[in-house]
């Protein structure tokens, strides 16, 4: 509470929130939203000489037809969401977040980094070791964008979006160097050892990453509604204008939710290397922080409701491939429908001004 | 002469409240209605379904002779009818007549620039609007932007203009170019619907009045034959003649607020001692320095130099939060953004700058259940009409949302209180309301800035006046001591 309360004219606190995203809108008209989404992708399928029935069957198969395609499923959408509710978080607190592409990747190098230096560790030891590294690495690059965007005046937009390019390549110069293979003919770093791998759940071909990410989105959900922190959050995300009148600290504010995203997104990079491919692999986590901004906006930036949305992307991927290999339906419509689920939910969501 | 407007068994419910029960409105050309009522007696709701923004539940709308169903605010521009809201609907950074040509068919599909630009030459002298096509909007103060409101509406030919408290934010002076305007647009045949607070302005300009009470119409009047005091009761249902007691004893409680060559952006060295038990009224034209002092005093603005203290502690560079823990309070006058979150709840409202300390909250927690029970005791306290404490503050009516305002920073008992318009927008029932509690947090041994600028008030409730002029104190005096030719000059920038 030291800084100076930044002065803030009525003028450019209006020209601020144009540009901040409003807390979305009730759970029916999003319901709707997809199922005009459904509609129109049926459409596409049909215009593309395909039974659309079948196609969503085929999708629906691949996605839970099995245990084994069931926990395909949630570990696709377990990224999605650890990253989905952080972004969710700094949205709801007016802070447009675009970094979780950068952090994830990070946090997963971070993790691998974590586990490849402790080669002799327990396994419980190792992989909490290496969880907390990730999550440690995606908070430290989260930091950069803050400090950048407090210290420096520069949008937080630009802060976050651009340190994704510099994130990619510092991954892959890592890869080049210290963490890589040598002579494996593609940037990738040595199989991690076995004591940091992600145990399977039992009966399911899943790792335990999708639990800590829902408890992740609960533990956020807490922090919104029930504490003062989360209040200070939704207050400044509503009015900066009245969060300085409350005398909240915008700049501890912005540190607490960045620090929060960065942190969940670094994990879901430690979980998806640590649980997923064994070993730190150039573009691993290629479009997941994207991803994970449709999430937290298909979620209406409410950390619960981030839940079902990863499942809904995650579950519709992996049903994509099944598609395209029984009916020949290309899986990149998938990514057609994840569009306009996008499209039509931010439309229920505006139209409620 | 037959009506220009007939509004007939006008009905409007929201859920189980009535806010228009079967309410007829007559206007006819020439003629100034005033429409008044308490905050919440249903006039903003009436005009809204006049003007096609909300539609009628029952009851029927003439216009010129024609029937207006189902209409939208197109339609009622279209037809004639002109609405100028408290808040203006234009673009600073744009010329008059550039906001006049804005959403116009007239202006042309090529600009007419030269020929609108004549035409608001041409109407300006004539309503004596005083405008010059070329100024930006930016440049004008407030009492011109709303001529520009009334110029737009003249040239797109309305017939009858709705004037939504149109005072309010105005000086003096300006409120007296407004009225002369309003009757030489009666001259022209215009009708006009006058919304407002003020009773003087209502004796001085309005032919007849109606006034509306919980959503019905509890009297007509014709201005010529009735006094203030009549209206006043017919408003709220009592007599509010207003004893002062103000600056009848010296205080004497001890130095609690003190400025010493105090200065920040926007204000010139100010230097200023105020006692407990004092209320310090701060009067003066909008725009000399009022925003930057109370920012100033309460953190939101930083300081550039000289020294602030607060019962003997220096709070020169303090942050608002540290001002705040130390007893200081602060209405400020921008409700929409600042004071109030309004797609938040009545409770949330209520906990904005205490949610750290109970009942609100404990530690790193929400206290849900006793932050509750204290929003509904505060609801009940300060006569907050809503439902229940989880109400969204963006439907409330704006004396309500105020009412949340004066009862969160009044119940933390503050040792200095800063209140910027604490009363702006509420009728004359909520006004003596919010000054009657400020009184009684002064008998109790507080200190209180009361910066407004109506004068009446100020003058009601002072123990010593300061006008602001260009950002520092044009004088200050006991208000035994000031009479209006003295504030007047003052505020008019001339030291005395």
């Amino acid at each position: 509470m030291s800084e100076a309360a930044p002065a803030m004219t009525p003028a450019t606190a209006r020209r601020d929130r144009r540009l901040r995203l409003k807390a979305g809108g009730p759970p029916a008209r999003i319901l709707i939203a997809l199922l005009l989404s459904i509609l129109s992708a049926a459409a596409l399928i049909a215009v593309s000489g395909h039974d659309p029935l079948s196609a969503f069957a085929a999708i629906a198969k691949g996605a839970a037809g099995s245990e084994h395609q069931i926990g395909a499923s949630l570990n696709r959408s377990t990224p999605y969401l650890l990253a989905g509710v952080g972004v969710a978080l700094c949205f709801r607190a007016g802070i447009i977040n675009i970094g979780a592409e950068g952090q994830i990747a990070v946090g997963g190098a971070g993790a691998a980094a974590v586990a490849l230096v402790l080669p002799g560790a327990p396994p419980l030891i190792a992989i909490v070791a290496a969880l907390i590294g990730g999550a440690l690495a995606g908070a430290a690059w989260a930091g950069v964008a803050t400090a950048i965007h407090l210290g420096r005046r520069v949008h937080e937009v630009l802060a976050t979006l651009l340190l994704n390019f510099v994130a990619l390549l510092l991954v892959q110069q890592l890869l080049a160097g210290p963490l890589g293979q040598f002579g494996a003919g593609f940037l990738q770093s040595p199989l991690l050892p076995r004591s940091a791998w992600l145990p399977k759940l039992p009966g399911f071909d899943a790792h335990p990453g999708f639990l800590i990410a829902v408890a992740a989105a609960a533990a956020l959900s807490f922090v919104l509604w029930r504490t003062p922190f989360g209040f200070a959050l939704r207050v400044a995300g509503s009015s900066r204008l009245a969060a300085a009148y409350a005398g909240f600290s915008l700049q501890r504010l912005t540190w607490g939710a960045m620090l929060t995203a960065g942190a969940l997104a670094g994990l879901a990079g430690g979980v998806e290397v640590l649980g997923v491919h064994r070993r730190l692999i150039e573009g691993f986590s290629l479009g997941f922080g994207f991803k994970a901004v449709t999430v937290a906006l298909l979620g209406a930036m409410e950390p619960l409701a981030v839940v079902p949305a990863a499942l809904f992307v995650g579950l519709l991927e992996s049903g994509a491939l099944a598609m395209q290999r029984q009916i020949g339906v290309p899986s990149a419509l998938v990514t057609v429908i994840e569009g306009l689920t996008m499209l039509y939910v931010l439309a229920a969501t505006v139209v409620r001004k | 002469m037959s009506a220009l407007l007939e509004m007939r068994g006008i009905v409007r419910r929201f859920g189980d409240l009535c806010a228009n029960d079967n309410i007829d409105l007559d206007v006819r050309p020439g003629e100034i209605l005033g429409l008044l009522g308490e905050n919440g007696s249903g006039k903003s709701t009436l005009m809204k379904v006049l003007f096609g923004m909300l539609s009628a539940d029952a009851g029927s709308i003439t216009f010129r002779g024609r029937p207006l169903v189902k209409h939208t605010p197109g339609e009622a521009m279209a037809a004639g009818i002109a609405m100028i809201h408290q808040h203006f609907m234009l673009i600073d950074a744009m010329t008059v007549t550039e906001n006049v040509m804005l959403g116009w068919p007239e202006a042309g599909r090529i600009l007419r620039v030269k020929e609108i630009a004549s035409r608001v030459r041409e109407a300006s002298r004539r309503f004596g609007l005083d405008l010059d096509p070329d100024s930006p909007i930016a440049s004008l103060p407030l009492g011109r932007r709303q001529r520009v409101e009334i110029l737009k509406a003249i040239l797109r030919n309305a017939e009858l203009l709705i004037l939504d408290e149109p005072t309010s934010n105005l000086a003096p002076a300006e409120v007296a170019d407004l009225l002369m305007i309003l009757r030489r647009l009666r001259d022209e045949a215009k009708g006009i619907v006058f919304i407002t607070h003020k009773l003087p302005e209502v004796l001085e300009v309005c032919d007849n009045v109606v006034v509306l009470r919980v959503g019905r119409v509890a009297g007509r009047a014709a201005v010529a034959g009735a006094s203030r005091g009549q209206l006043a009761e017919m408003m709220i249902g009592r007599d509010v003649s207003a004893p002062n007691d103000a600056g009848s004893t010296p205080p004497s409680g001890a130095v609690r607020l003190a400025a010493k060559d105090f200065f920040a952006r926007g204000l010139s060295r100010l230097t200023v001692e105020i006692r407990g038990g004092e209320i310090l009224g701060v009067a003066g034209v909008d725009g000399n320095g009022q925003i930057e002092l109370v920012e100033a005093l309460t953190g939101l603005r930083p300081t550039t130099g000289g020294e602030l203290t607060l019962d003997g502690r220096d709070i020169t560079q303090a942050t608002v939060a540290a001002r705040m823990k130390l007893g200081l309070a602060y209405m400020p006058a921008d409700r929409g953004h600042t004071a109030l979150v309004k797609d938040m709840s009545i409770a949330e409202n209520l906990m904005l700058r205490d949610s750290r300390r109970p009942p609100y909250g404990r530690g790193p927690l929400l206290t849900k259940a006793s932050g509750a029970a204290k929003a509904r005791a505060l609801m009940t306290d300060y006569d907050i009409r809503a439902r229940d404490p989880d109400f969204r503050v963006a439907r409330l009516s704006g004396g309500n949302q105020q009412k949340i305002v004066v009862a969160r920073e009044l119940d933390r008992q503050p040792a200095v209180l800063i209140a910027h318009q604490a009363a702006w927008g509420l009728d004359p029932g909520a006004t003596r309301f919010v000054l009657d509690r400020m009184i009684a947090l002064r008998n109790a041994g507080a200190a209180i800035i009361y910066v407004s600028s109506e004068l009446e008030e100020v003058l009601h409730i002072s123990d010593r006046i300061a006008v602001m002029a260009g950002g520092g104190f044009a004088g200050i005096a006991s208000r035994s001591e000031v009479d209006a030719r003295r504030l007047g000059l003052w505020m008019s920038g001339r030291a005395a």
